[in-house]
């Protein structure tokens, strides 16, 4: 009878973990970053991420084309992929982590849960270790992440030159938006 | 005349002429991929079998260039924000094209439906696991 009980049990959490092993993806993620000072707005978008993650595991990747980021002038977009962010030698730009407290966000329910992201950001081709707070949305069967973090250039091996030096700022801070759908 | 007043005109002139071209060069706005002439047309499976094949050499040829890709629609994605894309097969389940539309091009991407095949222009901004295009907009 024991043994029934467990082989049932087993079973069940088997076909649970089975479902519950979901996820999530988009093709369409926004990344934005301001780097505006006084003197100058710089507020580029890029409006093709891609991002998924596992509604398990809660690990969560993002990838981005740097030359995929749309500025207001032509000249800024110029210098930010040849001169500042290398985007020929270094094309794109991830982050691959956890999601710490998965557990926490129940998947089911709409609701704005806050979760923190853990893991390894690379831009310009340098690799840094970070934890970033963000927020996930449930709305249905969409899931939607957003979060707010800044990069000091300097620590990516972004040197600006001293002519710009006034209309760059040294902090770049990033804005992530995406809209995930499950993986059928 | 005398030649330091010309010389000095010319300079004069010259200096003028520098400023404009700075001003010029520094509030120009970046290209309208709309009215560009493509550097290439194809479709999106050779597009993506183009990359698959030689990803450095396909970038080459067609990163930061406008092209006009062709293909059936797979999926038509319009956010509130007012971002528009749409995403071409290509035959390979894998890779696809990401087109990202001008934002202004919102109303003629609500026009199109799932399975219709199309011409997109945009400019090539490389690959992640689909080929992405930018700045896109239908094309006739």
């Amino acid at each position: 009878m024991m043994y029934r009980l467990f082989l049932v049990a087993s079973i069940l959490l088997l076909a649970v973990s089975g479902f519950a092993q979901k996820r999530y993806f988009t093709k369409t993620g926004v990344v934005s970053f301001e780097a505006s000072t006084p003197l100058e707005t710089i507020d580029p978008v890029n409006k093709s991420a891609m991002s998924v993650f596992d509604a398990t595991s809660g690990q969560i990747e993002f990838a981005v084309l740097i030359k995929g980021f749309e500025f207001k002038k032509a000249l800024m977009q110029e210098h930010f992929n040849e001169n500042y962010m290398e985007s020929g030698k270094y094309p794109k730009s991830t982050f691959k982590g956890t999601i710490e407290n998965m557990q926490t966000v129940n998947l089911q329910k709409d609701g704005n849960y806050p979760v923190r992201a853990k893991g390894v950001l690379e831009i310009h081709g340098v690799k840094k270790q970070v934890s970033v707070p963000g927020t996930f949305t449930v709305a249905g069967q969409t899931v939607r992440s957003t979060a707010q973090f800044n990069v000091l250039l300097s620590d990516y091996g972004i040197s600006i030159p001293g002519v710009v030096k006034d209309k760059i700022s040294k902090n770049a801070k990033v804005t992530v938006n995406c809209s995930y759908t499950p993986i059928k | 005349m005398a030649v330091w007043k010309k010389t000095a005109i010319t300079i004069v002139l010259l200096a003028v002429c520098a400023l404009l071209y700075g001003i010029y060069l520094y509030t120009r706005k970046p290209a309208d991929v709309r009215v560009q002439t493509p550097v290439a047309e194809m479709t999106a499976a050779a597009l993506v079998g183009d990359f698959s094949a030689d990803e450095t050499a396909a970038g080459k040829k067609y990163i930061d260039h406008a092209i006009v890709v062709k293909g059936k629609i797979a999926e038509i994605k319009t956010d509130t924000n007012g971002e528009a894309t749409v995403i071409l097969e290509s035959g390979d389940p894998l890779s696809s094209v990401t087109c990202s539309f001008y934002d202004d091009e919102m109303s003629s991407v609500q026009k199109l439906k799932v399975g219709q095949e199309v011409s997109i222009k945009g400019i090539c901004t490389g690959k992640l696991a689909d080929v992405i295009l930018n700045k896109c907009s239908i094309e006739d």
